[in-house]
């Protein structure tokens, strides 16, 4: 496998992929005036930061050799009942708690229900997906009212800045949580146990790896993300809509798939994930930049993720695996 | 998670996996053994006789249909009654299938021995790469691995090295028991006198092994004693002179010696 | 758990789906006679055919294994919609079927093509190989009809009530004469284990491409079923057939690992799926209700499924 091209280890991926973003940025610079302006390059940070944040579960879950579709959902959900309840007058720290009390079980629920009967999380996590963004719906029959408190928008605000940095304070948030992310998966037993659990199912059980536990917490993980993305895209869009996390259905797979993880398991990491999530977020800003409609971007975007991931994401030819 | 120190080679009050009555098959005869510190005992049999599953049993993989396992130790040990009970008793395991059931494929050398004793190596939670790295060094050295790069992923490795990780893997939890699968299937011959030279060694310091095998010349070579399986029932057991080639396959086929 | 023990010889002869299908059908006559009386079922044999024609098509390439599942299928209804009429209907004003139809199942058989290239050829990962194609092909319908536009041809509308039997059974009969060749046997055993098929000297990926090309030549039918309902061009609504379709297919029994089902069950599936549509439409309850009840339906059968593969697997 090593050595046979130049994206075939993980690293060289992440490396190619941050290339790709760059020369994207170059390539938007140079053709679009005011590409790289101050509030343009901000302003593609924080869409870049919160795509980043949403993808965190999907990474994760992507390791270990599943999927979640419920992000989107459990996105709006955050989004809906944060706002809801902060406009009845809650404390804001109480309504972010049982948000994500209420998130971690929705996850805990898709990880046990595929991973004890084995079904496929594709199907478990859509329909409980489903479930979630119909109870939100019924209990604000539609109609979600209220918005953020004020430090939540600045916190996300693409003209807010951090002390010095002329950047909302979610860029080096997102950065730090950059860095817890990758020291779990690298540094701690429950990043190896996650990695080996997506390598090789079989072979878990055997190394002393809980796999239902695995999945629950993983997917409690993604859901609890999925749930903080919601809260700060409340604060940056103003008001709640509860089809707010729709786009990130596809954005965050399409973001992990650009950043070098294999959907089979067992490959990928959360860096790569944030070269992803640069990739995905230059190539619209470009194509929006250019005069393209919106639908012209989604082909677009389609184009490029099979155009890269044919690149380097090519899985192993059947005889190969004999 | 299994954190002691191995019994002192033959410590007077070890006296090893009991096996009470076990029936591993319906309408089977019970069969009742005990493996000793510093005993290698050998497991024969045609495909299918049961002997797999006699070691599947021992390590808490499959339930018992009747009787115990209990592993006699001192300031451990205890009854057999799943796989996690089996491992922080004392017993490691080493599974047949090396590709479905033993390595981890896209991880690298030193993760794939690591796994099984992630929380030996953290500090504040955190795993230290250096700590780790002394672990394996350890085995490194005692079984010989060859892996030039222990970063790399274990798919690099040649199939007796990968069997060396593995192996490694399972004396890293420093068990009292080792159950092994036939530890020598698609392995090369140079790397198998390793393997038997490191059995050998492990017995010596007073580790009790079982070794499912299906060449006989390896039972042979290797092994204090024999249980011969044939249906499911311990159709005979060979010890000493009486250990032959034809001794063992007259048994396993179900005639008298 | 013993009543369940004694429900599943039941389940095992006949499967969950058509039991489901069996208890929908009865509540939904109760519930509301008048439209479910036996005259009224050719209009909703029509209403239920593009969903049943997407599940069908969604079959294929999840029978032929190793995470194979074609995302794009809804998508490519809805180009196959927005092409049959905007471009050819509209614009180049050819109305006849003789050249409307083998142009929407080209369509679809050279976007199969390029899916099944993708995921065997190209080797990426089927979900995302068809994430891609989903992408390009809502992208494209939505650059050449970026609002809802009509009419469809009259033979086409008629195609919509009880007539819609007549694609329906089209693919039918072409299932049946795929599964009279060898074809289906090779595609049944790559699903299963595609390593001991290769071993056995079947061409794994030709057997996938053909179940690519397959799926999408049965979406480019379902487009024009699709077309037929709603006797227009909608850039809308062809994607949201995906994800309904994929959980037909589970539903029907057919295993998203490969090699077990076929598009018997994921029509069975399919009108599950839409009966219970119609009963909770009955109850007149608003349609976040219908979402809710039908998220926990769709994971309530296959948790039911999976457990009963799982008794049976143990009882034998």
């Amino acid at each position: 496998m090593t050595g046979r091209n130049l994206f075939a280890t993980t690293n060289a991926r992440v490396i190619g992929a941050f290339c790709v973003a760059a020369l994207l940025h170059a390539a938007g610079t140079a053709l679009i005036p005011g590409y790289s302006t101050p509030f343009a390059v901000r302003a593609m940070l924080v869409l870049a930061s919160l795509l980043a944040v949403a993808s965190i579960g999907q990474t994760l879950v992507v390791i270990m050799g599943g999927i979640d579709l419920s992000i989107p959902f459990v996105i709006g959900f955050a989004n809906v009942v944060a706002a809801q309840l902060y406009g009845d007058g809650w404390n804001f720290f109480l309504v972010c708690g049982l948000v994500g009390v209420l998130a971690i079980i929705i996850g805990g629920l898709n990880g046990l229900i595929s991973r004890s009967l084995d079904i496929q999380p594709l199907i478990v996590t859509l329909g409980i997906g489903m479930v979630v963004q119909g109870l939100v719906l019924l209990w604000t029959a539609g109609f979600p009212s209220g918005s953020a408190p004020q430090a939540v928008s600045s916190f996300v605000s693409i003209g807010g800045s951090a002390g010095p940095l002329p950047v909302p304070w979610l860029v080096p948030s997102l950065v730090v949580l950059t860095a817890c992310v990758v020291l779990v998966l690298e540094r701690t037993p429950y990043g190896r146990r996650l990695y080996a659990l997506g390598s090789n199912p079989g072979a878990a059980p055997l190394a002393l790896i809980d796999p239902v536990r695995m999945w629950v917490v993983t997917y409690a993980a993604s859901a609890f993300f999925a749930a903080v993305a919601g809260v700060l895209l409340l604060g940056f869009t103003g008001s709640a809509y509860g089809d707010v996390g729709q786009p990130y259905l596809f954005q965050t797979i399409a973001a992990v798939v650009v950043g070098g993880a294999a959907l089979v398991g067992g490959r990928g990491s959360y860096l790569g994930t944030i070269a992803g999530v640069l990739v995905l977020t230059e190539i619209n800003t470009l194509l929006i930049g250019l005069g393209f409609q919106p639908s012209a971007v989604q082909a677009a975007l389609g184009f490029i993720i099979v155009l890269l991931v044919s690149l380097y994401g090519r899985e192993r030819h059947v005889s190969a695996t004999i | 998670m299994a954190d002691r120190a191995l019994p002192d080679s033959g410590g007077s009050d070890f006296r090893g996996l009991a096996i009470r009555d076990l029936v591993i098959a319906p309408g089977a005869s019970p069969i009742t053994q005990a493996i000793a510190p510093g005993e290698i005992v050998g497991l024969a049999g045609l495909d299918g006789h049961g002997q797999e599953l006699f070691l599947k049993m021992l390590a808490g993989l499959a339930p018992p249909l009747g009787g115990s396992i209990v592993l006699d130790l001192p300031g451990g040990g205890g009854k057999i009654t799943g796989f996690r009970k089996a491992v922080s008793s004392g017993i490691a395991y080493l599974p047949r299938d090396r590709r479905a059931n033993g390595i981890f494929p896209t991880q690298s050398v030193l993760d794939n021995f690591a796994v099984s004793t992630l929380s030996r190596d953290t500090r504040l939670g955190l795993i230290s790469p250096a700590a780790r790295r002394v672990r394996y060094d350890i085995y490194r050295k005692k079984l010989s691995i060859v892996a030039p790069r222990p970063d790399a992923p274990i798919t690099t490795l040649s199939g007796g090295n990968q069997q060396k990780v593995l192996l490694a893997r399972a004396l890293a939890l420093e068990p009292a028991i080792l159950l092994l699968n036939d530890p020598t299937r698609g392995v090369d011959v140079a790397t198998r006198h390793v393997l038997y030279d490191v059995f050998r060694g492990l017995a010596a310091d007073g580790m009790g092994l079982v070794i499912l095998s299906s060449e006989i010349e390896e039972i042979l070579l290797l092994c204090h004693r024999v249980l011969v399986f044939r249906e499911n029932e311990v159709a005979a057991e060979i010890a000493g002179q009486s250990l032959t080639t034809d001794s063992v396959i007259s048994a396993m086929f179900g005639r008298a010696a | 758990m013993s009543s369940v023990t004694r429900l599943l010889p039941l389940w095992r002869r006949v499967g969950f789906a058509v039991v489901l299908l069996v208890v929908l059908l009865a509540v939904n006559l109760i519930l509301n006679p008048a439209r479910f009386q036996p005259g009224s079922w050719g209009a909703l044999i029509g209403l239920a055919a593009p969903l049943i024609g997407a599940a069908i098509a969604s079959t294929p390439v999840i029978l032929a294994g190793r995470g194979g599942i074609d995302i794009s299928v809804g998508p490519l209804m809805g180009f196959v919609n927005a092409f049959a009429i905007q471009v050819l209907f509209l614009g180049a004003g050819i109305s006849s079927p003789l050249i409307l139809v083998p142009a929407a199942l080209l369509v679809g058989a050279l976007v199969g093509a390029a899916n099944g290239f993708l995921a065997t050829v190209v080797r990426i990962q089927p979900i995302v190989a068809t994430l891609g194609t989903y992408l390009i092909l809502t992208g494209v319908t939505l650059t050449i009809l970026p609002a809802p536009i009509g009419p469809a041809p009259a033979w086409l509308k008629a195609l919509s009530g009880p007539l819609s039997i007549l694609p329906l059974a089209a693919m039918f009969i072409g299932w049946w004469l795929v599964r009279r060749t060898p074809y289906y046997d090779q595609l049944m055993a790559v699903g299963s284990d595609d390593r001991a098929a290769y071993t056995a000297g079947v061409d794994v990926t030709r057997v996938r491409f053909i179940a690519y090309v397959m799926t999408g030549l049965l979406s480019g039918c379902a487009g024009l079923m699709l077309t037929a309902l709603i006797g227009s061009a909608d850039p809308n609504i062809g994607p949201t057939y995906t994800l309904i379709a994929i959980a037909a297919v589970a539903l029907g029994g057919v295993s998203l690992a490969g090699g077990r089902g076929g598009v018997a069950g994921a029509a069975i599936g399919a009108i599950d799926i839409f009966l219970l549509q119609s009963v909770l439409t009955t109850f007149n309850v608003s349609t976040f209700v219908l979402q809710i009840a039908y998220g926990a339906i769709l994971v309530l059968a296959v948790m039911l499924t999976a457990l009963q593969e799982r008794f049976a697997t143990r009882g034998r």
